[in-house]
């Protein structure tokens, strides 16, 4: 099977299930809906093994013509003037594995909800819900997967509304409960702000670039911005604001990007997801945490060859911002699943920081093995919360270790994976220790050698001459940077690449790419130094979380005495785990490298990355990675400075709850200031709450009022007019001649009225008054009558026949 | 079978047109009444497409589809009106109450 | 002649025109037949698809599944003490009702199919831009267009002056 095929196959099984349980669901009852949903993905994953497998196998050469093999499979859609509609599959690598990533968690966490399924009240006014939950849960797959595949931003967008509306349908699924609707309603309409952005975003893209088509329209944009035509001459008049250029770009880059800010629930708009939380656990875990919320990166990853230097600083802006803020909220929060939300927006928040400090392949790793590792942590939680009869604040848990094992163990491994364990200088640790320090690497780069790269004595050798030449032409292009630049792009290709004619080419690429990292906005310090920071916190608030629920002695009798586990809801949680270690290690990030070099190739920004030692070994002069001054290799002591945060910061938690909750609390009341502000979520609900949704609700009285006096005084006037005029011409021309005479008007109208009185009274039989009879009797005329028309022929022989018939027998 | 042609639409057409007249004459809800006569608008809309595509060529069957649409939008913002107004007076939506012009 | 995927397209999305079609008349209560209007919608804009009405596809998503549609939802809304009030007409009716139907389907199929037109039937004609669409509208077809105007201006009137709370 073609990988198209099985992909796209992949993608509408799920939208099968969709339908059958939509219409069916509720006579296939409780348990057997959920065997479809199970059954739908099962086969969605099996295919994505497939595609995986044989993707494996390939050469780069291969892999390169299937790619473009799909791009000439796409399909016509339709033409609005020069703006061509296609739809197709994106093949590359990354989507091989994201597509991979989507249906096996999926799959596990369809598994996990027929047992989580079981103990739960579903009804609602006495119908159940049960098949409900897993059409929503299949609607969702089918969307979240044709996100994956999809080639072009509009297919995509239209994908990202719809994994929206399951999201929102998924948070809402208590809908008899006030705070789940609530919540429900928040996380769509904070989307919807976002999206308002994406959508200007892609107006954008498609008024500039002229196409929706991811490739297209980065092609597009190379060229534009090489030649610097199209969206880069555009200038446009905003309010008196003159926006010409460069900032175009920016602004186009920052509106694709505000989609992610929604999605992803980036910082201001952040406040949806932790309510969320109101959704059923596998609602958590599958969309919440591992795939929908991470769509937003996987959108910047898409559109990254869109981006402009500015545009990309802004992405690193708002991720470092959102890392930052919600890890210090986590650390006071004493809802299990709320401590996990926290956790999932701050680590969302260094996949996007990734984006936009340029580390593409480390933030795509990150958000891969987070997916792993936040899934198993929140099975984790709906096991315990199942477990304890719904109870969720941690701090009346405790000692559920020997209750719930395999439960406390992979919650444990989960903890692990995201404090980031692993020991520097052995290549050994968990997914988020190889991930994130990659990050940070980069981020290091970013801030401190570019900086000093700049400085870089202009003087260049001379084997610097011909590389001098050639930067100069790149950077001479771009006319809004100072020339001083070029020196730097000179001294880096003197540094860096032996004097070798046959890497002729090569050079020319990568040259390039260094011309281009010398235009990059150098990073604050401050934004390498927030997340090294917040890598030393994360640990300590998930070994919080893991100590006040599994260890220590039980601090709540009633629940501490209901707790069990049962295996249909640690079965996913073993094979979670062990995903986790796998996906540390093989398989995905030499594929995200592999789909690299295509995805990021741009003449604006570029992809750093945080392994490759040297130019060569980035490959294809799409990735770079910056000089080295000798000695001054981050990982050498990066890997140390932050290698150890998980020890640190696990080692603070585990002593501080040691004796419950005691040490806590005298820390508490001595920083109760800034424990009462991190409690109220830095009171961000509030501003909302003040600002906007007050000035809302008093807009809508203005509206109100303009409503009721203008418009209804409108339509109230013209209505007063008419009648006016009417009583005014009816005097005139309806003026009584004499006494007891009618006037004119009347006599017509009387007289008319009184010969359709009669006729009336004679055929008002059939009259049955009814609408419905009328149309009946019209139609049924009509369809006589053609029936009349059409078979006249015959109609006509018949009744010869029956009159020759019928005089033969008279005169017979 | 796979080569579709103008009788493929016409056969399409003709069955939602009898689909939005049953569905006319069946529902006693004005509101079911409205879906049937947007039914049957369709109907004739796939007509008119498929014969621009098929028959002319043109662009007028598109146009007067257009004008079509148009016109089902403001008759259906009509007809909501009154049924508004005949719920508001009757207290029902069941339109074989509304025989008053009969009497 | 026509690819392969225009056909499977045409199969499947007159299925699903004429199956939401059938739901609309077997549905029993009205928001259910209002939903099932939104799959027939959906279902005939595909079909525009198909048939490369590029424009119209676009104004039937819009104008019918987006304005209509939501209309229709909430006279449902509006109407009703409980949306899920039904009342079912009687056997005898729905009888005739599908006798006078199916009466219909068939003269129109048969008249349809009978007349001999004046271009082969299947072979495709260039369907007209969405520019050119626009054109004609704006010159041909100026005056109807404006008429049209002037008509959803009175329709907009009207409306509002009939929903309006009885004083």
């Amino acid at each position: 099977m073609e990988y198209t095929t099985a992909l796209a196959l992949g993608v509408l099984i799920p939208l099968i299930s969709f339908t059958l349980l939509a219409f069916t669901g509720h006579k296939l009852g409780k348990p057997r809906s959920s065997y479809v949903a199970l059954l739908a993905i099962g086969i969605s994953c099996a295919l994505s093994t497939y595609v995986l497998l044989g993707w494996l196998g390939k050469t780069p050469d291969e892999r390169e013509a299937l790619a473009a093999q799909a791009v000439a499979n796409q399909f016509h859609w339709a033409d609005f003037g020069n703006l061509a509609i296609k739809v197709g599959v994106k093949l590359d690598s990354l989507t091989v594995i994201m597509y991979f990533m989507v249906t096996f968690i999926a799959f596990w966490i369809h598994f996990f909800s027929i047992g989580y399924m079981e103990g739960h009240s579903d009804e609602v006014d006495g119908v159940s819900k049960y098949h409900r939950f897993f059409t929503y849960l299949s609607l969702f797959c089918f969307s979240m997967l044709g996100l994956v595949i999809s080639s072009s931003l509009l297919f995509l967008f239209i994908f990202w509304e719809l994994v929206g509306l399951c999201s929102y349908l998924l948070i809402g699924f208590y809908f008899d409960r006030k705070y789940a609707s609530d919540a429900g309603m928040k996380a769509f309409i904070t989307n919807r702000v976002g999206d308002f952005g994406f959508i200007i975003g892609l107006a954008m893209v498609v008024l500039f670039l002229g196409t929706f088509d991811l490739d297209e329209a980065a092609r597009a944009f190379a060229h534009q911005f090489n030649t610097g035509t199209g969206i880069f001459e555009a200038s446009v008049n905003l309010f008196g604001w003159h926006v010409s250029g460069g900032t175009l770009a920016t602004l186009m880059g920052i509106g694709l990007f505000c989609g992610a800010i929604g999605k992803s629930a980036q910082f201001p708009l952040h406040v949806w997801l932790p309510d969320a939380m109101a959704g059923p656990t596998p609602v958590s875990a599958l969309i919440h945490a591992a795939t929908m919320v991470a769509a937003g990166v996987y959108l910047v990853a898409r559109v990254f060859r869109l981006l402009t230097p500015e545009a990309q600083f802004f992405i690193a802006c708002i991720g470092c911002i959102t890392l930052t803020i919600t890890a210090l909220i986590a650390i006071v929060q004493t809802d299990i699943k709320k401590v996990l939300a926290y956790s999932t927006l701050s680590q969302l928040g260094y996949m996007i920081f990734g984006m936009g400090v340029g580390a593409w392949v480390a933030a795509l790793f990150h958000l891969m093995t987070h997916a792993f590792f936040k899934a198993m942590l929140f099975l984790g939680s709906g096991q315990v919360i199942e477990g304890c009869h719904h109870e969720q604040d941690i701090r009346k848990m405790g000692g559920l270790r020997k209750k719930m094992p395999v439960t406390c163990w992979t919650f444990f491994i989960g903890v692990l994976a995201i404090a980031g364990f692993g020991i520097p200088g052995m290549h050994l640790g968990l997914g988020g220790y190889f991930s994130k320090d990659e990050i940070l690497a980069v981020a290091y780069e970013r801030a401190f050698n570019l900086p000093a790269l700049k400085e870089t004595d202009a003087a260049a050798d001379d084997a610097g001459e011909h590389a001098h030449a050639i930067g100069r032409r790149r950077i001479t292009s771009d006319r809004s940077k100072p020339a001083s630049n070029i020196a730097l792009a000179s001294g880096v290709e003197a540094a860096h690449a032996p004097a070798d004619a046959h890497h002729g080419d090569h050079r020319t690429g990568t040259l390039e790419k260094v011309g281009i990292a010398a235009r990059l906005p150098a990073l604050p310090p401050i934004m390498f130094w927030l997340p090294i920071i917040i890598a030393y916190v994360t640990p300590f608030y998930m070994m919080r979380c893991w100590w006040l629920t599994f260890c220590g002695k039980p601090r709540d009798h009633h629940v501490h005495d209901h707790a069990h586990e049962s295996w249909k809801m640690f079965l996913p949680l073993a094979v979670l785990a062990i995903g986790t270690f796998y996906c540390s290690f093989a398989t995905f990030r030499p594929l995200i490298h592999d789909a690299a070099a295509a995805a990021t190739n741009s003449p604006a920004i570029v992809a750093i990355d945080g392994e490759a030692h040297n130019l060569e070994e980035a490959g294809a002069g799409a990735m770079l990675m910056l000089n080295h001054a000798p000695g001054k290799n981050p990982h050498d002591w990066l890997a140390y400075g932050v290698g150890f945060a998980w020890l640190i910061g696990m080692g603070f938690a585990a002593a501080l709850y040691r004796n419950g909750l005691a040490a806590a609390e005298r820390l508490r009341r001595r920083f109760a200031l800034i424990h009462t502000a991190l409690d109220q979520k830095l009171y961000f609900d509030h501003l909302y709450d003040g600002v906007l949704v007050a000035g809302t609700r008093t807009l809508g009285v203005v509206c109100y009022w303009f409503d009721k006096i203008f418009i209804d005084g409108t339509v109230n006037g013209v209505a007063m007019l008419t009648r006016w005029i009417g009583s005014f011409s009816g005097r005139q021309l309806d003026m009584p001649v004499q006494r007891g005479d009618w006037g004119l008007v009347d006599a017509v109208a009387n007289g008319m009225a009184a010969t359709v009185l009669d006729i009336g009274s004679q055929i008002r039989r059939p009259q049955s008054g009814r609408i419905r009879t009328y149309v009946c009797i019209t139609a049924g005329a009509a369809a006589v009558a053609l029936l009349a028309v059409l078979y006249f022929d015959q109609l006509a022989a018949g009744i010869d026949w029956l009159v020759t018939r019928t005089s033969t027998l008279a005169q017979g | 079978m796979l080569d579709i042609g103008l009788n493929h639409y016409m056969v399409l057409s003709a069955l939602v047109f009898a689909l939005g007249l049953l569905c006319m004459v069946t529902k006693r809800n004005a509101i079911g009444i409205l879906i049937g006569v947007e039914l049957v608008l369709n109907a004739a809309n796939i007509n008119l497409v498929a014969f621009s595509r098929y028959q002319t060529g043109a662009g007028d069957g598109h146009i007067v589809a257009v004008f079509i649409i148009l016109l089902a939008a403001a008759e259906a913002a009509i007809g909501i009106a009154i049924f508004m107004n005949f719920y508001n007076t009757l207290a029902t939506i069941d339109v074989d109450r509304g025989d008053e012009l009969r009497h | 002649m026509n690819s392969p995927v225009e056909a499977i397209s045409f199969y499947v999305f007159a299925a699903v025109t004429l199956g939401s079609a059938v739901g609309i008349v077997l549905s029993k209560n009205i928001v259910r037949a209002a939903t099932c209007l939104l799959g027939t919608l959906g279902g005939v804009a595909c079909l525009y698809f198909v048939l490369h009405a590029n424009l119209l596809a676009a104004i039937q998503l819009i104008v019918y599944a987006g304005g209509t549609l939501i209309l229709i939802v909430f006279g449902v809304m509006l109407t009703s003490k409980s949306p899920w009030a039904q009342f079912s007409p009687t056997r005898g009716q729905v009888a005739a009702a599908v006798v006078v139907a199916a009466m219909l389907a068939f003269s129109m199929c048969s008249l349809m199919l009978s007349a001999d037109w004046s271009r082969p039937s299947g072979s495709l004609l260039e369907s007209p831009k969405v520019a050119e669409v626009g054109k004609m509208l704006l010159t041909d077809y100026l005056v109807p267009f404006e008429v049209a105007s002037v008509i959803l201006l009175v329709v907009m009137i009207g409306a509002a002056y009939l929903a309006r709370p009885e004083k």
